[in-house]
Formats: structure tokens, sequence, C-alpha cells
């Protein structure tokens, strides 16, 4: 009786030790569960960060980019398409909006007329669409790009700001993002053909835009005479010239921001000999002739001053006489 | 008194069972030593490919580590005496943006059709930055760039491994800033797997 008691306590340690290596088993296996899961979730949050990490990228380095390049190059188009027609823009926001979305003025496309291949597949439609079939190839996702706006305007004297408005969509199979978003980026203007000098000599007159290294207060005749030879611009404070973009339209007014000026060489022009400032903004209004009152020869026979020795028939207004620091020595009036 | 020898082990009586069930005893334990030793092993080797199973996850973490490092630093940002600031290819007038990014100025050879250049780039910048046990390669737009032309091994280990994961980047950027010229976007993969 003893000994069939005995062994059924044993029963217990062996229903133990089946219960252990069950826990064992249990415990082998279950987190096997759990990688598999983790898997998932680490695919799924790795493809999210892969996504999110291309969205930021489009809204912060890629619209700015394209917005950059597609606003210089459609600035440079169009005043190349200005030397080929021969007139100011009636409208440069709509004129930009054409050329930067679609390469096209008026719906013919732009290097056709200018005869160069500016904006062949530069526009912001076909950047958009490259963006959209790449991102399709690499990361499977759907881009929908809608370019709401696109307009530039100066707050600088020497820089362009381009601003464009985007709503832009992409879509996975897991997730997906929708932003509206407002790009701005800028470029400088120095080494633009001036299309103020291009309309108003039929071309045959191109200054490129070159900012003077002069101080305001650093001005003299000999610095007048290389500012006229190297064709180079100033920004005066409070400038009653106008600003480069207002130059596409013909708008002759003062822009005390961005306003820019050079003088013109009347070794240029037809005829050289014009009565009137050849600042360049008041030598091309002819509705805004300077009185000979207030109109100097830059010249002196009596001293042998002035620079009518290279620039013959240089005449500055009283305003500009007194801002390039010219002297008597070096200027005389026109009656 | 002699007791008279048995040929036949008796256990009948309660002395001689309680004999017998103490040898039962040793036979009892010695299976269980030789049970727990069998379970340890079992889960020894269990465990062990356990302890293995995160591989795919760190193989994973390379080729993104790799491409992020790409993406992320940029030429000012590299001490390299090939590829960086006052470098062979920075003095050759070859690396001429230091705000490019390293894809980028990946991109940008593959762009100029420079592809030697880019294979000797990437094999400088990313020395060190994968463990030598893994093989690694650099593609742009389809183009291998890096190894340029693997060798046969590199096809064999490639084509013979259980695990290549990638990563996947658009890249873009501009060649040439005075005409405002640009490049991309490109598809931009590493693949890394192990040797």
């Amino acid at each position: 009786m003893g000994a069939v008691i005995g062994m059924k306590k044993k029963g217990i340690f062996f229903t133990f030790i089946a219960i252990t290596i069950m826990a064992v088993f249990i415990l082998v296996f279950t987190p096997q569960a759990d990688i598999s899961l983790s898997k998932d979730t680490q695919a799924a949050a790795s493809r999210i960060s892969s996504i999110d990490s291309y969205v930021s990228d489009l809204q912060s380095n890629y619209f700015e980019t394209i917005l950059r390049a597609v606003s210089y190059k459609a600035v440079l188009s169009l005043i190349f398409y200005m030397n080929e027609t021969g007139s100011f823009l009636p409208n440069l926001d709509s004129a930009f909006y054409e050329v930067a979305m679609n390469g096209t003025i008026s719906n013919v496309p732009i290097d056709t007329i200018t005869g160069k291949a500016i904006m062949e597949n530069n526009s912001l439609s076909n950047w958009s669409n490259k963006i959209t079939e790449t991102a399709q190839d690499t990361l499977n996702v759907n881009t929908t790009i809608r370019i709401l706006n696109a307009s530039i305007s100066q707050t600088s004297s020497w820089g362009i700001d381009s601003i464009m408005t985007v709503n832009f969509a992409v879509k996975s199979g897991i997730a997906s993002w929708e932003k509206n978003s407002t790009i701005i980026s800028s470029f400088g203007i120095e080494g633009m053909p001036d299309p103020y000098y291009l309309v108003n000599t039929d071309g045959a007159y191109v200054n490129h835009v070159k900012k003077s290294t002069v101080e305001f207060n650093q001005w003299n005749i000999i610095k007048v005479r290389e500012h006229i030879r190297n064709g180079t611009y100033v920004h005066w404070q409070d400038s009653k010239a106008p600003s480069f973009l207002m130059r596409f339209t013909n708008t002759i007014a003062n822009s005390s921001c961005c306003g820019i000026e050079s003088l013109a060489d009347p070794n240029k022009i037809t005829p050289p000999d014009v009565i009137d400032s050849y600042a360049d903004y008041i030598l091309g209004d002819t509705l805004n002739d300077i009185p000979c009152s207030e109109l100097f020869n830059i010249t002196n026979p009596a001293t042998g001053g002035g620079i009518w020795d290279e620039f013959r028939y240089f005449k500055l207004d009283f305003k500009h006489v007194v801002l390039y620091n010219i002297t008597a020595q070096d200027a005389v009036g026109t009656c | 008194m002699l007791l008279k020898p048995t040929k036949i082990k008796d256990f009948r009586g309660p002395e001689n069972l309680k004999n017998f069930l103490g040898k039962r005893g040793f036979f009892f334990i010695l299976d269980a030593v030789l049970g727990l030793t069998v379970l340890i092993i079992g889960i020894f080797l269990v465990t062990s490919s356990y302890v293995n199973a995160p591989q795919p996850a760190q193989v994973s973490l390379l080729s993104d580590d790799l491409m992020d490092f790409l993406s992320d630093n940029k030429i000012r940002e590299l001490n390299n005496p090939y590829a960086g600031i006052g470098g062979e290819l920075w003095n050759k007038g070859i690396i001429t943006d230091t705000d490019n990014s390293l894809l980028q100025q990946i991109g940008e050879f593959y762009a100029k059709n420079n592809l030697d250049t880019a294979e000797k780039f990437i094999q400088n910048v990313s020395k060190g930055i994968v463990p030598e046990q893994f093989r690694y390669e650099v593609w742009i737009d389809d183009t291998l760039l890096y190894p340029k032309t693997p060798s046969p091994e590199h096809i064999k280990s490639k084509s013979g491994t259980g695990l290549l994961l990638t990563s996947k980047k658009l890249t873009f950027g501009i060649i040439n800033r005075t005409t405002s010229d640009l490049w991309g976007p490109y598809k931009a993969e590493v693949f890394v797997w192990e040797r």
C-alpha cells in the first residue's frame, strides 16, 4: 500500500516535468511570433519613413530648386524674346507664368521665337512630371502636383524673388500625404542683359547687369569714366530709377527699394549726341526730357576736364552731377 | 546461521521493495539528468537560431545607414583627402559645390558621365561605413556605379546570398549654378548583403 502511494507521488514529478517542458517550449516559441509581428511593423515604419523623407525633400528642396532654376531661365527667355520682338511686355506676370509653367508665350514655344534652347524640358510642368515618374519608379508612390501660381517680384536691387503656390499629394499603399505649400526662392540678376537697352536700341546695345563696387560717397570723374566703360549699375538710396523687372514693361517710375541705373555710352547709341541726361532710364524715356538749364556736358574745355575725350557728348542732369560728385572742373551747362 | 543464497532476486517483502525502489530512484535521476541535458542542448540550439533572427534587421539598417550617410552628409562636412574640401577632387576643380550632399555629388558625376570618378569617390567616402563582412553596391538610375566592374566573387556572393536588402532615395541637383541647369531626378539605390 505504501509503495503504491510512493509511485503516485512520483507521478506528480512527471507531471511537473511535463509542465516544465511545455513551459520551455512555449517560452521558446512565443517570441518568434513577436518577431514576425515586429518585422511587419518595422517594414511599414521603414516605408512610411522613406516616403515621409521624400515628401519633406520634395517640399523643402526639390520645389525650391526647380523654382529657382525655372524662374531664372524664364526671365532670361523673356529678355531674349523682347530682343527678338523689339517690344516691351504688356504684362510681365502673365508672360512669366506662361513661360515658367509651359515654356510657351501666347501658346507658342518661346524657344522657337528666341532660337535658344532654354525652356525646352525645363518648365515647371516638365520638372513636376519628372519627379512624379521617378518617385513612382523609386518608391512606388503616386505623386500628384498642382502648381496654382508662380510669380516674380523684387524686394532688393540685385535679386529677383520667385513665389510658387503648389498643392501636392503623395499616395502609397499604406499612407497618403496632401499638402499646400508656398515656395519662395531667389536668384541674382547680375549677368543678365538689360531688356531696357535691348528694346530701346533694337538689340544694338547689349548691357549686362553688373553691380558697381564704388561706395556712394566715393564717386569722382575717374570712377564715372570707368562706370561708363564697364557698363556697371548702381543703386542709390531712395532711387528714382526703375527696378530691373520694371524695365521689362517700360515702367519708368522710381523704385526706392530696388531701382538700378547705369550711364549710357554715347559711342554705342545712334545718334550719339542726344539733348538729354545719359542716365539710362532718363535717356530712354522720350516723354521726360531734362530742360537744358538742368543739363550739363561732362566736359570742360577751359580746364581740360571731363570725359569727352572718350565719351563725346556725354551729359548728365543736375541731380546725377551731384550724386556722382562731378565738379565744375569737369562739367559745363548746356545752355 | 548461513542464509541460503538466492539466484533470482526476490524483492518480495518490505525491506527488499525499499532497496529496489532506491535503485530505480537512481535511474530516475539519471534519466532526469539526460533529459535535462537534451533540453539544455535543445534550448541552446533554438536560442542560438533565435539570436540570429535579428540579422535581417541589421542588414536592413546597414543599407539605410549607408544611404542616410550619403544623403545627409555634405561635401563641406567631409574630412577626406580625396573627396573633401582641399582634397584631390577639389583641387582639380572636379568638385565645386560644397553644399552638395555626397549622394548629390555622386549623381552629379553620373550626370556628367564621370563614372570612374564616381566609383572612386564612393569607395573613398564609404570606407569604414560598412563592416568587412558585408558587400554593397551603389546604383544611380539603374546604372551600377560601385563597384563599376564587379568581380566574379562579388557577383557569386550577391547571387548566392540568402538576404539582400536595398535602400532607395531620389536625388537631384544643380549642374551649373550660372545657367541654372539641373540634373535628375535620379533613382539612387544601395544594396547590402553578407559575404
